[in-house]
């Protein structure tokens, strides 16, 4: 595990760089064993950093979510650079980013974190229900150390890890500036059995199964917000000249709108899983993305995130592209 | 009426004589707890925490028709709430039941909204006392609730154990316990004691809190405060926080034609979403995260006591609870008292 | 109660532009296609109505006309968005739909006895229009009334054969602008705020009343204080994205203010207190 009083060393030198104006990293969340993005502006703020498997948000999604509002007259923009903390699967987001030219490779100061995998915080806490005051999460081996009230419980990792990580192809960053910690080996393989019965199911059995997920849809847009490939300056969602989506919330809109989502983001959705952690009615988004992911590297043998030297998926034409699926 | 006992077992059927009327409980969807129109007691889960979406949905839905019209002909034809007919809701938390007691002030201000109020007043309200809380952020009695809160509820059910005690709290209440009045019989003495108990060891068992006092006058005086950066800076601008807020009233207001048919209807709109300010001409008042998370703790703890005397908040924890990255409202407002 | 979510049908007695261009400015003049609405309908200057066309949408405009112009309202709509586009559409003997009046008005019988200057841009002159018309139409009840108005350019003037009236009549003193010269324009040409100062109204037993673009609003207001106008003497009127325009749907709100309800009409000295007024 990442070693604390390093990584606030580190992160003290580059919030400290004049070319740097902003650190994101995480710090401790509110209550029981949360954590929260951090944003640091000066050296003073470093001390409350962390990195523990509590650390469940992809801090990518802000790179894109920022507002630019109009700079009052004579003001100039500050477009010094940002650093930022990613796991394995956050730093494909910003792989994916900068394949879509969303800013610029030198915009960025990347402190890359090494990860053996976060917890499912909504496991956590059916386990360990009504804890307030602040808990810590850590990795010993195979299983994870918690601590709380004054008690320390073990519980083998596998049944705490987010889903995401038992199958995480990619578990060091696969682009960063400062390594924080030595390289994870993967530990896993994804071999998409997790989507095997959604795939075995007909027609009508996947719509059945979804129109129960979506008619639960509240249509909060947590999904699409937390996305770190979600960042249309100009959503079609928002659109009311054209209403591409109706603002209704019913089964028909709803499905629309995650089908939408879904489309949008194959071959550029890099797994993070963000969409599904999210979701207060737990609707499983990933299910869809997963399948598109699968499909995608079945098809065209492509993984979106993996180097910055790509050119995004449906960009590109190639003579050789499989077009039997085309009615 | 004198206090009732439902025995648990007795529950299934009072609950099937109750959906003769349009029933709304708790059920489960996989494992997310939602107030639903049931049909069978078997659907209803009454043994929950609380549900993620607040029950205000079935007095404010979150889509409703507004009226009716053909392209081309000029008569308009209102949504008929009557027709929804008698509606009881039945195990809402206190916190829920009071939340629709505060967005009432709204809706019947100046002009009154036909819609919701007539909702209101076809729907029953039979309450379930928080024996335990049910989530680690419950303040409800830090904003003037209590778990065992009988304000704006009909019935107030307490699970004792083996039975719920039941509490006939308005006319409207007594009319909905004689329908159930053979599954339930008298209480016996020393039952509402022993509610007493278990309601002094819930507020007990609240764990957290703030003292409000002061907050209404303090926040406009912090209006340039750096604070708002700072707990904004998260923020994804989803509608997480405001969708789930029982006490969250905002809405947008649409047309929407197929073919030649049209209504006019409302949908549920989020003080959070960027285009919720946004004038025609692409100014927006509002611009960033900032201003707006500015506006809802400003509008929840000052614009709305200001209006109406009572503070847009019943501390049910959800909005800390769901938020994607734990923007904590107790803790912007432990910021403000700071301040 | 009536359901205050259905609006009256209204039909266009006259129709015609104000001003051109891409956010042209069309003026409608329509009565209530029941009679009987006139029973029940009574606005003062200052209050606003929704107007809209089902299927498409409603949008907030004041109603440009004065109550002492009986037997139709008016609305001067700029093109801006879906729902104007599509009553710009509408001609002399269509239809479409009005609900209202809402919010509060110019407090014109405490302004009685008062002179009153009104400094208006662009579009900004429909609210003041039915301000103007009502003190023409009580005359004796008032001072002086100045009208100071710009444009952009002189194509860009709305109301101007009223403008010309006011200029024959000689019982309200004119000032008028464009932004850029232009051949044959006779009068001041420079920004709103530089006419103001031209004008110099006298702020001893005056009101001022100013509507249009923020950025002018602005500086009218500092010129207005170099003038020695009081902020209690000032009035403006707010305008917010809205919905319902009846204080249910929330959006409409600068600070603790709702615009549809506590507002359009402000005192400067009220938005003094409130940050988010000039947000």
């Amino acid at each position: 595990m990442v070693d604390q009083a390093k990584l606030r060393e580190v992160a003290r030198e580059v919030i400290s760089r004049e070319d740097v104006r902003l650190l994101i990293g995480y710090r401790p969340g509110t209550y029981g064993f949360r954590a929260r993005p951090a944003f640091v502006e000066s050296a003073e703020q470093v001390e409350e950093l962390v990195f523990t498997p509590a650390c469940v948000s992809n801090l990518a999604s802000y790179l894109v979510l920022e507002e630019k509002p109009p700079l009052p007259r004579g003001a100039e923009p500050d477009n010094r650079k940002v650093a930022v903390m990613v796991k394995g699967c956050d730093s494909r987001a910003l792989v994916q980013q900068m394949v879509e030219k969303a800013y610029e490779r030198d915009h960025l100061v990347v402190l890359g974190i090494p990860c053996s995998g976060v917890v499912d915080m909504a496991r956590v806490e059916a386990r360990f229900p009504g804890v307030l005051s602040a808990g810590s999460i850590i990795r010993e081996g195979d299983d994870f150390v918690l601590s709380f009230d004054g008690k320390t419980e073990k519980v083998p990792a596998a049944e705490l890890l987010a889903d995401k990580c038992k199958r995480c192809r990619y578990p060091t960053p696969l682009v960063s500036d400062i390594m924080l910690d030595d390289e994870v080996e993967r530990f896993a393989e994804d071999d998409f059995s997790d989507i095997a019965e959604l795939e075995g199911k007909s027609v009508e059995e996947k719509w059945a199964y979804w129109a129960e997920k979506f008619s639960r849809c509240i249509r909060c847009y947590s999904c699409r917000n937390v996305c770190p490939m979600c960042y249309c300056e100009d959503c079609i969602l928002d659109r009311l000249k054209p209403v591409w989506m109706r603002r209704s919330v019913d089964i028909s809109e709803n499905t629309a709108f995650h089908i939408s989502r879904a489309y949008h983001l194959a071959g550029r959705c890099i797994q993070c899983g963000e969409c599904a952690r999210v979701c207060p009615v737990d609707i499983p988004l990933m299910e869809l993305n997963r399948k598109f992911y699968k499909d995608v590297e079945e098809l065209y043998d492509y993984e979106p995130g993996l180097s910055t030297e790509a050119t995004p998926l449906l960009s590109t034409f190639s003579v050789e592209d499989r077009e039997d699926f085309i009615l | 009426m004198a206090d009732k006992i439902l025995k648990k077992d007795k529950a299934a059927e009072a609950l099937k004589e109750l959906s003769k009327f349009r029933l709304f409980a708790p059920a489960k969807s996989d494992d997310v707890v939602l107030f639903r129109q049931i049909e069978d007691p078997a659907e209803a889960c009454l043994d929950y925490a609380n549900s993620t979406v607040p029950p205000k949905k079935v007095v404010f839905p979150q889509t409703e028709t507004l009226f009716r019209f053909k392209l081309g002909n000029p008569e308009l034809r209102e949504k008929n709430v009557e027709e929804e007919g008698t509606t009881v809701i039945f195990g809402l938390r206190p916190c829920d039941a009071r939340a629709m007691s505060i967005v009432d002030n709204l809706f019947s201000w100046d002009y009154e909204d036909p819609y919701y109020l007539k909702r209101r007043e076809l729907t029953t309200l039979v309450g379930m006392a928080c024996v335990t809380p049910p989530s680690v952020n419950c303040f409800c009695a830090s904003v003037g609730g209590e778990p065992f809160g009988t304000e704006n509820l009909d019935l107030l059910l307490v699970d004792m154990g083996e039975e719920y005690l039941v509490k006939v709290l308005t006319d409207k209440g007594g009319k909905l316990a004689e329908t159930i009045g053979s599954f339930m019989e008298n209480a016996p003495e020393g039952a509402a004691a022993k509610a007493e108990e278990l309601a002094g060891a819930a507020r007990e068992a609240l764990s957290r809190s703030i003292d409000t006092s002061g907050i209404e006058a303090k926040l406009p005086a912090l209006w340039d405060s750096p604070l708002w950066k700072e707990v904004s800076a998260a923020c994804l601008g989803c509608g997480i926080c405001t969708y789930l807020c029982p006490t969250c009233h905002c809405f947008d207001i649409q047309d929407e034609v197929e073919d030649a048919e049209g209504r006019r209807c409302r949908m549920w709109d989020s003080c959070m979403f960027r285009e919720y300010t946004l004038h025609a001409s692409g100014h927006n008042p509002r611009p960033t995260r900032k201003e707006r998370t500015r506006n809802r703790i400003s509008h929840k703890y000052s614009y709305f006591p200001g209006k109406f005397g009572v503070i847009a908040c019943v501390g049910c924890g959800r909005c800390v609870n769901l938020c994607p990255v734990n923007i904590d409202i107790l803790e912007i407002l432990g910021k403000v008292v700071e301040a | 109660m009536k359901n205050p979510y259905i609006p009256y049908l209204v039909e266009i007695l006259d129709a015609w532009y104000e001003a051109p261009g891409d956010r042209c400015i069309k003026t409608f003049k329509v009565t209530f296609a029941d009679p009987a609405v006139w029973d029940v309908w009574s606005h003062r200057p200052g209050q606003c109505a929704m107007v809209g066309i089902p299927g498409v949408g409603e949008s907030m405009f004041c109603v440009s006309s004065s109550p002492t112009e009986q037997g139709y309202l008016r609305f001067s709509i700029m093109k801006t968005g879906r729902n104007t586009s599509a009553l710009h559409e509408l001609e002399a003997g269509d239809r479409f739909y009005v609900r209202g009046p809402y919010g509060n008005t110019f407090p014109l019988d405490e302004w009685k006895g008062k002179n009153i200057v009104t400094i208006g841009g662009g579009i900004g002159q429909a609210p003041l229009r039915p301000v103007i018309q009502y003190i023409r139409d009580n005359r004796d009840d008032y001072g002086e009334l100045t009208v100071i108005y710009g444009a952009r350019t002189s194509a860009d003037h709305c109301f101007k054969q009223e403008f010309e009236e006011m200029n024959a009549c000689g019982d309200v003193c004119c000032h008028l602008s464009i932004d850029v010269e232009e051949e044959g324009w006779p009068h001041f040409v420079g920004f709103v705020p530089q006419l103001l100062l031209e004008a110099e109204p006298k702020p001893d037993n005056a009101i001022a009343v100013t509507c249009g673009p923020p950025i002018m609003i602005k500086f009218v207001l500092q010129n207005l204080e170099k003038l020695g106008f009081q902020p209690e003497q000032v009035y403006t009127t707010l305008e917010n994205r809205m919905k319902c325009g009846i204080g249910k749907c929330g959006r409409c709100n600068a600070g603790p203010l709702y615009v549809c309800k506590d507002g359009p009409v402000f005192s400067y000295a009220q938005l003094k207190q409130v940050p988010e007024a000039f947000a």
